[in-house]
């Protein structure tokens, strides 16, 4: 481990975590990210046991998830594991595949509610253009959010993720804090 | 406008950058004896009709498909919509 | 006051409020007009050109004669229509357009004036003297004329947006609306009702007729009951949809809080943006008026705006009151006046016969041909059975018939049809598809039939997205006569009102047919009709009609107007929706932000990032004592500079190599693992557009980076390259720009430097010389990539660490480097140590520049192809012999300004003798005087030369010697040191 200390995409050393209401959004600086694509010719890889999902989809394994990021190519997040080298690891149990890091391209927000869907689907329709009758569980999404292209992932009913550019999210915290803000005033 | 992702399903045109005329997937041969003036044409002379219309567009806040829609650009109707990329190698194994 | 018996006001709830500081106090469920309607105040405002007295015309959204200035401070807001003001505690409003009172307005004078300021007056009167217009008349005309006032000071309000996903969305919440979100609601569809008024029932609350025996008011909050039960249906009050956009997208504004006298917390507006599959109009019909001489009096009004007023308010508006009507509805309004007791003193019927539905005086065949009272209705002279009379009243309700509502069906140049049987123009087949019309919106115009049409309307719609459904019991209703005759105004030779809002009479309509404009689109013009802020929503039939008739053609010969987005105004402030101030668009940190920020760094935005520009230090009291001494910096020592704004992307596969080939104009397939290449890219046109540097950290593994400018516009590129044109090749790609915290370590101390961070890596020369690249480790095992390239010309590296650990390594470089002089340095710096460099960046790759003239001619390779190669050849590129060259004053102390353009001494200066720019300037520490980069006619030729820079903006001129671009180390030996 090096001596260097990180900091969050936030700017601090502990992860911030605020609620609102029924909604708590939580700043996860633990998630590890590797992007996994496809070779041309090369038969599909199930990394982890992953069976990679398809387009508009994620899944989620032992301690780590798919979602699928465009053609032939996802995402693949590990949980609790930023400090580690996660894309070498990947690279090891999918040779074939093109492995790039992106753990610190991203920042990655938490959003579950304590009262069920509501709130989440409340606070989905402020932000994103996505057909929440067709955004369930295990549905994930790139999309624009106030100007930012963000990947949205449904975890369960009532928690969803919002990943977006690590440099913006400042932008983006200002834009769920304020959206679930106004969901508590009304 | 909702564009039909062939991947996606429907999604709404703020999430694409538009391009145009689907014509410039076929770049021309640049080893032609001819190159220069088929490059004048590639680059600079665009069709735009009104009416039907295949154009490229590239989902650029999605998946980062570029695609073919067709399009009337009169009635903004989408007739189809394409991956660029089976558009393009369709044409490069049919060896146009 | 004058209220009645009954209505839908809570009179256990007073609420105050003033108008002209005058107080008055109305009840909860009031719009702002029916409060002052029943504190008898009729006089509301004044008319735009003429200054006419006015009073409130309608109880609706299409209200063109009471608008006002609401509220006070920063959240007062012109022109706002009475009409549609819901009444809260404390409103203030003011009447506009007038001075120094509403009653007594000196710019009135204008009506006496009337026959100079007809249709086409400001196209005749305006045109001489030619400077006249922007100077004198426009000014005066713009004081005069308008409206209400701006606050003039920045929104306090905070506005929002959202995205609605439905099935159906039902356009209107009266009678036909209900019955088709009844109908879908109950099939399980999912629905949006968006109403525009605070409460649910459209004119099924203004009316006396009952619903199943009952009043109609039961059976809405019936409905509303059920629909609250209900998971699948959405009920959205005090929200207009005003456009229909393409493929089922409704843009819709939800008045959040504007009845409220204060936000407080919550936002304003929402604008919404509702994606329906299929939609029903339900938007109702709006009463037009009958013109007729002085028609435009306070007190008279349109009869179905009085009935509500009378039923749903219990305003009466006067004690004696008549009604001129051409259909059987106007008598309902006498009906429902006569019931509350208020003496109706004439029923004027246009048509020949009329059956009084109560027991008041009609007179059939009649025509109203005038009216008396300066600031408020006091009689009206009546024409018929050949005499003329004056009957007192103080009120006058009139019926021309009904307009449907078809505007959103014309949003997408949707025609509206002509139907003789309602005389009004109905939606036609050629509106938005999946816009189904239902209601008084289609020409259905008695409740029952209403029901009907809505209920199917949602049927079909349904049906079309194979939804079942069935047709749900509608309560018994009326099926009311209407009977409407085509009169549109009485003849006369005084002036009869047609559009109130933009003051046109029958007599410019005249005119305008006289001065043959004739078409639709030349009377709109010319007079102006329909194009105040109503649209003309009370005018444009009673227009065309009176047109009609002047050409003897019937209406639909004669045309129709159709509408656009919006159907009612729409603040800009929710249209931005909350984009405001420092949240107008996303911020990008860079990951030393917090850093630099806590070193007192100034900032400087580059497209979406923040950057540090420059770091100043105690006593520095001038921008260029700091950047002068973070560029000695790394001249004599090390500076430290965060270029994590590099657009960064990830290039793997078994043709990467290959497909950087295509993608640069130079080699690199050829690139030694290990190895970094400076990298030019052209557009296909040949043009150079963006450079950065190719490092290759494994056979079928690159990493490229871009300028900071354009690292979108790169990745879509190098996108459409992948996918479109060469499908073919084995190459995946991703950014990886926020991946990665890079810092640029430059300066002859750099090696000293980073060996006190490395974990025992050889940074020897021989080990890693210039151009070379790597994957190591530092600070005790902390992964990083390690680029030996320099911008600055200097012995210089770049390192770059996982994000995170971006703050933590400046500060590790910092300590670190603190007794060899390291010195952070910004944007500024940077630009300043580039130019003296000779080094191009965007100011030399604008877009007009070739390889050749940057001086990387020999970087477009001549034995492949690349994008852009082939063109790049061309005879008008090829042979563009301007040259980048550096440049000095001849007085040291003489400016030099970028975008100046260049000539040769004695010249004259102009296009034809013009010899290039100058693209970057600075003043320049090392050579000790400004100097600058451009772009000279066979400037490599010419060093040595002197030239004239011009500057004519500034009036100014300079005389330069022309030098190597190369103003430091031309032969290149720092880097490589």
């Amino acid at each position: 481990m090096s001596e260097l200390r990180p900091i969050t995409a936030l700017g601090a050393a502990p992860p911030r975590l605020a609620s609102f209401g029924a909604l708590e959004i939580r700043e996860n600086a633990g998630l590890a990210l590797a992007s996994l694509a496809l070779r041309r010719g090369t038969v599909e890889a199930t990394p982890f046991g992953l069976t990679l999902p398809g387009p508009g989809r994620w899944v989620a394994g032992q301690g780590v998830a798919a979602l699928w990021a465009g053609l032939d190519q996802w995402m693949i997040e590990a949980e609790g594991r930023a400090e580690e080298d996660f894309a070498a690891e990947l690279k090891q149990v999918a040779p074939s595949c093109s492995v790039t890091e992106q753990t610190d391209g991203w920042v990655d927000f938490e959003i579950a509610s304590s009262a069920g869907s509501r709130p989440v689907e409340a606070l989905l329709s402020k932000l994103v253009n996505v057909d929440l009758a067709d955004f369930g569980p295990g549905r994930a999404t790139r999309t624009g959010l106030e100007h930012m292209s963000c990947f949205v992932i449904r975890r369960s009913d009532a928690h969803i993720a919002v990943l977006g550019a690590r440099s913006s999210a400042g932008s983006l915290w200002h834009a769920l804090e304020t959206a679930a803000k106004r969901l508590e005033e009304r | 406008m909702l564009i039909p992702h062939p991947l996606l399903g429907l999604r709404d045109a703020q999430e694409f950058t538009y391009l145009g005329d689907a014509r410039l997937i076929e770049r021309p041969d640049p080893s032609a004896p001819d190159a220069e003036a088929a490059f004048c044409d590639y680059v600079f002379l665009r069709d735009n009709p009104a009416g039907v219309h295949r154009e490229l567009w590239f989902h650029e806040q999605g998946d980062r498909s570029w695609l073919v829609v067709t399009r009337d650009t009169v009635t903004h109707e989408v007739l189809s919509a394409e991956l660029a990329r089976g558009v393009a190698l369709t044409r490069k194994r049919s060896g146009i | 006051m004058t209220r009645l018996a009954g209505g839908l006001i809570d009179r256990s709830q007073s609420l105050n409020f003033t108008f002209d500081g005058k107080r008055y106090s109305g009840h909860a469920g009031d719009t702002l007009a029916s409060a002052l309607l029943a504190n008898n105040v009729r006089l509301v405002g004044r008319s735009f050109k003429y200054h006419r007295p006015r009073g409130v015309l309608s109880a609706g959204s299409e209200e063109p004669n009471a608008l006002v200035e609401l509220r006070t401070g920063a959240r007062q807001e012109p022109n706002t229509r009475a009409t549609t003001v819901e009444l809260f505690v404390g409103l203030e409003a003011r009447s506009q357009n007038r001075w120094p009172s509403l009653g007594f307005d000196a710019l009135a004078i204008n009506d006496l004036l009337s026959p100079f300021f007809t249709a086409g007056f400001y196209y005749k009167t305006f045109m001489w003297p030619k400077g006249f217009w922007e100077k004198v008349y426009e000014p005066a005309i713009r004081k005069a004329a308008g409206l209400g006032r701006l606050s003039m000071q920045a929104d306090p309000d905070s506005y929002d947006k959202g995205f609605l996903h439905c099935d159906l969305l039902v356009i209107g919440g009266g009678a036909a609306g209900l019955a088709a979100a009844l109908t879908a609601a109950r099939s399980g569809a999912r629905v949006i009702l968006a109403d525009e008024d605070f409460r649910l029932g459209g004119r099924l609350l203004c009316e006396t007729e009952t619903l199943d025996g009952a009043p109609a008011t039961e059976w809405v909050s019936a409905l509303e009951r059920e629909f609250d039960s209900l998971p699948n249906i959405r009920v959205m009050p005090r929200t207009t949809v005003f456009g229909v956009y393409d493929h089922g997208i409704y843009g819709a504004v939800e008045r959040v809080s504007d009845h409220l006298p204060e936000p407080g917390d919550r936002v304003r507006q929402t604008l919404w943006r509702i994606t329906a599959k299929r939609a029903v109009l339900a938007a109702g019909a709006t009463e037009r008026p009958i013109a007729f001489a002085d028609n435009d009096r306070p007190g008279i009004m349109l009869a179905g705006a009085m009935r509500a007023y009378v039923n749903r308010w219990a305003a009466c508006p006067a004690d004696a009151v008549a009604i001129f009507t051409n259909n059987d509805d106007g008598h309902r309004t006498a009906r429902d006046l006569a019931a509350k007791g208020v003496h109706v003193a004439a029923v004027i019927d246009a048509r020949p016969e009329a059956t009084a539905l109560a027991g008041y005086r009609v007179i059939t065949g009649g025509m109203v041909t005038g009216s008396r009272g300066r600031l408020g209705l006091k009689s009206i002279e009546v024409h018929g059975n050949g005499r003329s009379e004056w009957i007192d009243c103080g009120a006058l309700g009139v019926s021309g018939g009904w307009n449907p509502n078809v505007h959103l069906a014309s949003h997408h140049r949707g025609r509206p049809i002509w139907n003789d049987a309602v005389q009004a123009f109905l939606p036609g087949d050629d509106g938005p598809s999946g816009l189904i019309p239902a209601g008084a919106a289609a020409g259905h115009f008695s409740t029952a039939k209403t029901l009907r049409s809505g209920a199917a309307a949602a049927l079909r719609a349904l049906n079309e997205l194979g939804i079942a459904a069935a047709l749900p019991s509608l309560p018994r209703s009326e099926e009311s006569r209407y009977g409407v005759a085509p009169i549109f105004y009485v003849p006369g030779r005084k002036r009869a009102w047609v559009d109130f809002q933009n003051d046109v009479t029958v007599k410019d309509i005249k005119l305008a047919h006289a001065e043959n404009m004739r078409a639709v689109e030349q009377l709109k013009r010319y007079t102006t009709l329909g194009m105040a802020t109503d649209q003309g929503k009370t005018a444009t039939v009673t227009g065309l009609a009176v047109m009609a008739e002047l050409t003897e053609r019937s209406i639909p010969e004669t045309g129709t107007t159709i509408f656009r987005p919006p159907y009612t105004p729409v603040a800009l402030s929710v249209l931005g929706a909350g984009d405001m101030g420092p949240h107008f668009r996303p911020r990008r940190l860079t990951p030393t932000h917090h850093w630099a920020a806590a070193q007192g760094a100034v900032f400087i935005e580059v497209g979406q990032w923040m950057r540090a520009q420059y770091f100043p230090r105690p006593g520095e009291t001038h921008w260029r004592q700091s950047v002068d001494r973070e560029a000695r910096a790394v001249r004599s020592a090390v500076g430290l500079c965060d270029v994590t704004t590099l657009g960064k992307v990830d290039v793997q596969g078994a043709d990467a190599g290959e497909f950087l080939n295509r993608l640069y104009s130079n080699v690199m397939a050829t690139l030694k693992v290990g190895r970094v290449r400076y990298g030019l890219m052209l557009r296909e046109d040949g043009f150079a557009y963006d450079d950065g540097t190719c490092a290759r950290l494994a056979d079928e593994h690159y990493v490229v980076t871009t300028t900071t400018a354009n690292a979108g516009l790169v990745y879509r590129n190098m996108e459409f390259a992948r996918q479109c044109l060469w499908p073919d090749l084995d190459v995946q790609i991703i950014s990886t720009t926020d991946a990665w915290a890079q810092i640029a370590v430059a300066g002859a101390k750099s090696r000293a430097l980073l060996a006190r961070i490395v974990d025992g890596f050889d940074l020897s020369n021989e080990a890693f010389p210039f151009m070379a690249c790597a994957e190591l480790t530092v600070c005790g095992g902390l992964r990083a990539r390690l680029f030996r390239i320099s911008f600055s010309g200097e012995l210089a590296y770049e390192v770059a660490v996982p994000a995170r650990y971006g703050h933590t390594l400046m500060e590790r470089l910092m300590e670190a480097g603190a007794g060899l002089g390291a010195t952070p340095y910004g944007t500024e710096a940077l630009g300043m140590l580039r130019i003296e460099k000779g080094h191009a960046a965007g100011p030399e790759l604008n877009g007009q520049t070739t390889a050749a003239m940057v001086g990387l001619g020999s970087m477009v390779s001549q034995k492949k192809d690349s994008v852009g190669a082939v063109m790049s050849r061309r005879e008008g590129l090829a042979g563009d012999r301007r040259r980048l060259v550096g440049l000095r004053p001849v007085d040291p102390a003489g400016k030099v300004v970028s975008g100046s353009h260049l000539f040769a001494e004695d010249a004259p200066q102009r296009l034809d003798t013009d010899q290039g720019w100058i693209a970057s300037a600075c003043y320049s520490p090392h050579v000790g005087s400004m100097i600058g980069l451009g772009f000279l006619e066979n400037g490599d030729e010419r060093l040595g030369e002197v030239i004239v820079a011009a500057n004519p903006v500034e009036g100014e001129s300079a005389r330069l010697r022309v030098v190597s671009a190369h103003f430091i180390d031309p032969e290149g030996a720092r880097l490589r040191e």
